[in-house]
């Protein structure tokens, strides 16, 4: 420890520090240790929690395996687990047979409709599931536009709809574009040359297809096939609002919701269900290790560009078409839904008016400017957190910095529904100070919840931005005397603008229509945001129409966020790429 | 191995609306080690290129023997290329990488071993068999490479920059074994290459290429020793080039240099006004003589074997390199020296 | 978003241990914003000094909220339709016992007394359960609505029928419970079981039903009587009516025990039983039936008054503490049977109908024994009424072990897997049997 300076102190930071039990720890370090407590206390203490409350016997607090026992000889929960894996597998299936045509299309041809297929890898994205869910019912349900129409005119219908088909519809149209795009750049990724040793050996068509160019494309298809199982298997919204009640996610949301956070069987399936994001992100990477084609592949450039022969352009058109329909089907219902007066046993709402956008306006004030609160301050503190942890992972060799990666990155692999359980559980013996009220339903907890939610993507965001930023700028800013943290302040963040404005877009954006954590969090009316006010929108006959107003509304919240985001980075890149020194 | 020839008539190229190959002509003798010489941007890949059958199709003709390939797609050639990336399938074994050819040949399994242990014996590297392509150096990918080419046993050769992406030592080496096993099995090949040190030490006759146009086509020796044009002058070594006129008298013909200094010529009726000189074909005088120029040392370079000296002469910068001996003399910035260039080889352009 | 941050800060500040007599009351309600909006308008209009705090939870969610934040409770109202959950809270103590004035209000709606004799809580509205159907949907089927509860079981029904669960909405739980009263348990469990053999599906919230019949996703729906009346209210080409055996009961209004703000409880309830506050109850979106009968002047045409119409509710006379008694195991009844194995039952149904109307006039006696055999095992009951009413058997149910030393004699999970296993079994026989009938 640092002497006490008698007669002449002296101003450096170890004087100051006299009091610290602790060796001194430097600006960074402190920061770093700030930030993995509020990790281990926002996501490892509440999901440890779950976990640990799942192998406890309710009444005695002994340690047991009996409440999984329990689960797996509950016929009910052995067949949410079955329907859970088979909606997720099933969704990847039609997401597959959605994105696989479009991604060929669009990297094996000139092909001038490649706009429309870019814009059909940002349509579905700017809806939430939940919300489209509705519309969807309405346009492909029982009695719905589509099987009134088949039924009229050709006298059969198509469970589109039905049980399990409804929760694979939805999601398969919504999440495809992760399939999509990670297809398109693995097939753009492919060097040019792979392609054509093959031809060169006497390869083409279907058999260089099939040998060569899918199996470089796979690791690609795998990320996005990967993030797409996982999104289904913990999503909430989407089967509750389908009424579908024999999947995991729901299942635990009911057990809890309506027996009570002393239910075990709730946190056996929230266990269940972090165990398998887990495992199935766990599952492609080792699939995708040793697959790094990327150091084997020198050049890029794609596989080789054909153009279109007049029969193929109709039929590419043709294809692109009937999927832009599909995608915009929750979309057009929902825009009818929000205009129409009464839509009921019709192929179209009987007629329209504004006065649902009145309604909505009138009422949701609270919902809109509680969704500003809380995703403000999650996105604030995500691209301040995400910031500080590039910073931290990239620049410094603090010691267990990768942890806060991984751990920050963990927050992907805990299903909303799960996380907020947890919250639950942790934070309801807990008071808040000054209020008296517990903090598991303070307004504050909704936006921690959503703040972990999406703190993997902008912790990526961040990451992106800061190693465009070369180090020589930084070491020739403190080779002229400026302390870190004024270089941090003055260079390095500044520089990462771009990258930290389009996380911190993106973060609000998608946070603004997050239901699974919301739902189980939001304790009354008046905390409600926008997602949790649809929801409630949506449980009146007169508030549908309303309910799918502000369902517009969260679309075009998150519609105009993913657009500012890209624009950001794009120019953002044509400024860095200038500056390049390096 | 067959011993195909390559006969290129009159092939124009375009990308787009740029003309990239602008009336290509040339005959590549059966067995020959060929090589396509140019700066970047020159047309020796795309005219590669156009020989296996990637790229825009070409106007004119291509025999390969006595096939016109042009317009044939590239599967159906049977002509063996190497990419400069060696293009390697990173998710096969080196086996079935090789093997790959012959599977889509639909040979037979026992067939389709017993060719690749041959070929992999062929390269040395009998021992990588079961190994994945990002497990093997540089050089060991490369030689995969060509094994992949040879075992299907392709009418030609074709390699795209092979060596360009070895480092120094390994890119000797390599051009060594290549020659070797070109020898032994007598295929016709071409080897594109920018770096006239490769294309000197290996091939039997080269094409320069520049701006799509075809500039000289001969041997190493032949093409610096007599060089057509002041491109491949340059390119192929240093070229010192005294502008001047010729002056004869029937008997003797001179060269007159525009600072009024004479050299004198060969006999041989030569027409021109460049003189090209190589650097190692000056030498250095103290005093002055017949068929000296005066110069002025300006900049001194130490090459080990040679001093290269730049020095202001006959209005012009050259570069003339002088044998280096321990005990030799070596010549200060700003002496004034005597130069006389060897001329009885010099070519006049 | 400066001033909500503001506002919320001045909240806590304000909200600190409940030192003021006026202020805020916290409100725990099953009801939706739909129908709490109005009269939180209403009230916070009248009584400008009050603020209401809803906190929007479902029946039985509700509850367990109470019990666990019990120790240091935050809640002043609970406020919702079924009275057998207040009848919980009541025997868990968490409810107090107050003193409410008001003028004008009946000891009864139909044959049900409106409050709590015992002073824990007290009617507010009154409403009853019937059938909800959909115009454009029953005359594109060729159906005619459903009279009577009975006639939903009929084989033209079938898959037309949507309900909630028990388990799920607490307005389902009682309508279950008035049947298994009205017409007794064995014989209500069977008129259930064929009845839910025509369902087209079983809803997560009692709103999925309305919701269902609103849009023409299924034709009939069970439903609770005012949300007949809002969607009709709201335009939707939808009808109700009262079966003869239904009961009319209270929605109910009660102040917890220990409750911060006491005094503005009691102040809220008393608004609901003036003229003023009743009145709210006909605003098109709640549709409830007041409970002061002058306040009828004012309803809209065809719209039913138990006071003056007294076959309404009239056939039952619910017994509000028997309900109480078997609540969970009722709810675990109807899921295990029901709700999660609607397919088998729904598919037996079908073959049992088919088979029916193969020998609807055939005589083949044979034939109709089977037919009778298989109905007779898809009506039969795991456990009898007395069993129903055995507080230990029941208590298994409640998922809450007060002392750590209470033994429990099954779990509820092995309970509920060998129900499970008898209606699998039962409704594979069925099936089987019927169609075998079908094919003599």
């Amino acid at each position: 420890m640092s002497s006490f300076h008698i007669g002449k102190p002296t101003q450096n930071l170890a004087s100051q520090n006299e009091f610290w039990l602790f060796r001194k720890l430097t600006g960074l370090q402190s920061v770093a240790l700030l930030i993995a407590l509020v990790l281990i206390g926002l996501l490892v203490v509440p999901v440890g929690k779950v976990i640990f409350v799942a192998f406890q016997d309710p009444s005695t607090g002994a340690a047991t395996l009996q409440n999984f026992a329990d689960f797996f000889a509950t016929p009910l929960f052995r067949e949410s687990f079955w329907n859970s894996f088979y909606v997720s597998a099933m969704s990847v299936v039609f997401a597959t047979i959605i994105a696989l045509p479009l991604a060929y299309i669009t990297t094996r041809f000139h092909f001038s409709g490649s706009i429309l297929i870019q814009s059909l890898g940002f349509i579905p994205l700017i809806m939430p599931p939940f919300v489209g869910a509705v519309a969807m019912q309405l346009i492909f349900g029982r009695n719905g536009t589509v099987n009134l129409l088949l039924r009229e005119k050709f006298g059969f219908s198509v469970p589109f709809m039905e049980g399990l088909n409804g929760v694979i519809l939805v999601q398969s149209i919504h999440y495809f574009p992760f399939i999509l795009i990670n297809l398109s750049a693995s097939l753009r990724n492919i060097d040019r040359s792979m392609e054509e040793a093959a031809q060169n050996l006497g390869s083409h068509g279907i058999r260089l297809f099939r040998r060569i160019v899918f199996p470089l494309a796979m690791p690609g298809y795998i990320a996005g096939a990967a993030l797409v199982f996982i999104k289904v298997f913990d999503d909430l919204g989407a089967p509750l609002l389908l009424n579908v009640n024999n999947m995991l996610a729901p299942q635990a949301f009911l057990r809890i919701s309506s027996i009570g956070i002393s239910d075990p069987m709730g946190y056996v399936i929230s266990c269940i269900l972090v165990l398998f994001s887990i495992l199935s992100l766990w599952a492609s990477f080792l699939v995708m290790r040793g697959k790094d084609y990327s150091t084997i592949q020198k050049g890029g450039g794609g596989i080789g560009k054909r153009t279109l022969k007049t029969g193929e352009k109709v039929l590419a058109y043709s294809v692109v078409a009937l999927i832009l329909l599909v995608v915009l089907s929750p979309h057009i219902g929902l825009l009818l839904l929000s205009f129409g007066t009464i839509w009921s046993f019709a192929p179209l709402p009987d007629a329209y008016t504004l006065q649902n956008y009145i309604t909505m306006w009138e009422g949701s004030k609270t919902f809109i400017l509680n969704t500003i609160l809380y995703a403000g301050i999650a996105a604030s503190l995500d691209v301040i957190i995400g910031t500080a942890i590039a910073y931290i992972v990239i620049r410094t060799g603090i010691f267990g910095r990768q942890w806060l990666d991984y751990l920050a990155t963990g927050a992907l692999a805990v299903p909303g529904v799960v996380l907020g359980i947890g919250y639950l559980r942790t934070f309801h013996g807990v008071d808040v100070p000054f209020t008296g009220e517990s903090l598991a339903s303070w307004w504050v907890i909704i936006a921690l919840a959503l703040m972990i939610r999406r703190l993997p993507y902008a912790l990526r965001a961040c990451t992106a931005a800061l190693q465009q930023v070369s180090i020589t700028l930084e070491e020739c800013a403190e080779s002229i005397g400026a302390t870190k943290r004024r270089t941090i302040q003055k260079i390095v963040v500044p520089l990462m603008t771009g990258g930290i404005l389009a996380g911190f877009v993106t973060s609000f954006a998608t946070a603004a229509v997050e239901l699974s954590a919301t739902i189980m969090l939001v304790a009354s009316n008046s905390d409600a945001p926008l997602a949790y006010g649809i929801y409630l929108f949506m449980q009146t006959p007169s508030g549908r129409g309303a309910g799918a107003a502000l369902g517009i509304v969260a679309v075009v919240v998150v519609a105009i966020g993913t657009v500012a985001s890209q624009l950001i980075i794009e120019r953002d890149k044509k400024i860095n790429s200038s500056n390049d020194i390096v | 191995m067959k011993k195909d020839g390559i006969t290129i008539k009159n092939v124009h190229l375009s990308f787009g609306s740029t003309e990239v190959l602008k009336g290509i002509n040339l005959e590549i003798q059966p067995g020959e080690f060929f090589a396509f010489l140019g700066p970047s941007g020159s047309g020796k890949s795309t005219l590669l290129r156009a020989i296996a059958g990637f790229g825009p199709i070409p106007t004119g003709e291509i025999f390969i023997g006595e096939r016109n390939i042009v317009g044939l797609d590239p599967w159906l050639r049977n002509v063996g290329m190497v990419f400069q990336s060696y293009a390697l399938w990173p998710h096969m074994t080196v086996r079935d990488n090789i093997g790959f050819g012959l599977r889509e040949r639909k040979f037979a399994t026992s067939n389709i071993q017993q060719k690749t242990n041959e070929v992999l014996e062929l390269v040395n590297l009998s021992h990588l068999a079961d190994r994945m392509p990002n497990q093997l150096s540089g050089g060991q990918q490369q030689r995969i490479a060509l094994a992949r080419t040879l075992v299907v046993e392709p009418d030609v050769l074709l390699l795209d920059e092979p060596l360009s992406n070895l480092d120094a030592s390994l890119r000797v080496q390599m051009r060594r074994e290549l020659l070797l096993l070109q020898r032994k099995l007598g295929l016709t090949t071409i080897f594109v290459t920018h770096d006239q040190e490769e294309a000197n030490t290996t091939c039997d006759r080269m094409a320069v290429l520049e701006n799509g146009i075809i500039q000289q086509v001969g041997s190493p020796q032949e093409l610096y020793d007599n060089p057509t044009n002041l491109f491949v002058a340059k390119f192929l070594g240093t070229a010192n080039i005294l502008t001047g006129s010729i002056e004869t008298n029937g008997r003797n013909t001179r060269f007159v240099t525009t600072t009024g200094e004479t050299l004198n010529l060969p006999t041989a009726a030569q027409s021109g006004t460049q003189l090209v000189l190589r650097p190692q074909n000056i030498e250095i005088q103290k005093t002055s003589g017949k068929g000296t120029l005066k110069a002025r040392v300006i900049h001194r370079e130490f090459l080990g074997s040679q001093i290269r000296y730049l020095v202001n002469a006959a209005g012009t910068e050259l570069v003339v390199d002088h044998s280096h001996t321990p005990d030799g003399v070596w010549f200060e910035n700003g002496t004034n020296i005597h130069l006389r260039p060897n001329t009885s080889g010099a070519t006049v352009l | 978003m400066k001033n909500v941050f503001l506002t919320s800060l001045a909240a806590f500040a304000l909200g600190s241990g409940g030192v003021l007599a006026d202020g805020k009351i916290n409100v725990i309600t099953s009801f939706p914003d739909s129908m709490t909006s109005p009269i939180e308008a209403a009230f916070e209009a009248a009584n400008p000094q009050y603020d209401l705090e809803i906190l929007n939870k479902k029946t039985s969610a509700g509850v367990k909220y109470i019990q666990e934040i019990s120790s240091d409770n935050t809640a002043d109202i609970f406020w919702a339709s079924a009275p057998d959950a207040f009848e919980v809270l009541k025997s868990d103590d968490l409810l107090a016992r107050v003193k409410v004035n008001s003028t004008g209000i009946p000891d009864k709606i139909g044959s049900y007394p409106l409050n709590d004799p015992a002073g824990y809580y007290y009617g507010f509205a009154g409403a009853g359960y019937g059938i909800m159907w959909n115009e454009r949907y029953l005359k594109n089927n060729g159906l005619e609505p459903a009279k009577e509860w009975g006639d939903l079981a009929d084989a033209k029904y079938h898959g037309h029928v949507g309900m909630s669960a028990p388990s799920r909405s607490g307005t389902t739980h009682l309508t279950v419970e008035t049947l298994l009263q009205g017409e007794g348990w064995d014989a209500g469990w069977a008129k259930w079981k064929r009845i839910a053999g025509n369902f087209s599906t079983v809803t997560e919230r009692s709103f999925g039903v309305p919701d269902g019949v609103n849009t023409g996703n299924f034709g009939l729906g069970v439903v609770i009587d005012f949300f007949g009346f809002s969607s009709k209210a709201s335009g939707f080409p939808v009808d109700f009516h009262y079966p003869t055996i239904t009961a009319l009961v209270p929605a109910n209004i009660g102040v917890v025990n220990n409750a911060p703000n006491s005094d503005g409880a009691i102040a809220f309830i008393e608004y609901l039983l003036t003229a003023e506050g009743q009145a709210v109850l006909l605003d098109p979106a709640i549709m409830r039936l007041p409970i002061n009968p002058k306040t009828y002047a004012n309803a809209p045409e065809g719209f039913p008054n138990p006071f003056k119409d007294s076959s309404i509710g009239a056939t039952v006379k619910f017994d509000v503490e028997k309900s109480g008694a078997r609540y969970n195991l009722v709810n675990s009844m109807f899921d295990v049977m029901i709700t999660y194995r609607l397919d088998d039952l729904r598919d037996t149904v079908a073959a049992l109908h088919k088979a029916e109307a193969i020998h609807a006039g055939s005589g083949n006696d044979d034939a109709k024994a089977k037919i009778a055999e298989a109905w007779a095992l898809v009506e039969a009951n795991p456990i009898t009424e007395a069993e129903s009413l055995d507080a230990d058997f029941a208590a298994i149910f409640t998922k809450k072990r007060k002392k750590a030393t209470d033994t429990v004699g099954e779990r509820q999970a092995e309970v509920e897997a060998r129900w499970d296993a008898m209606v699998v079994e039962n409704y594979a026989k069925a099936k089987a049997l019927a169609e075998e009938a079908a094919a003599m």
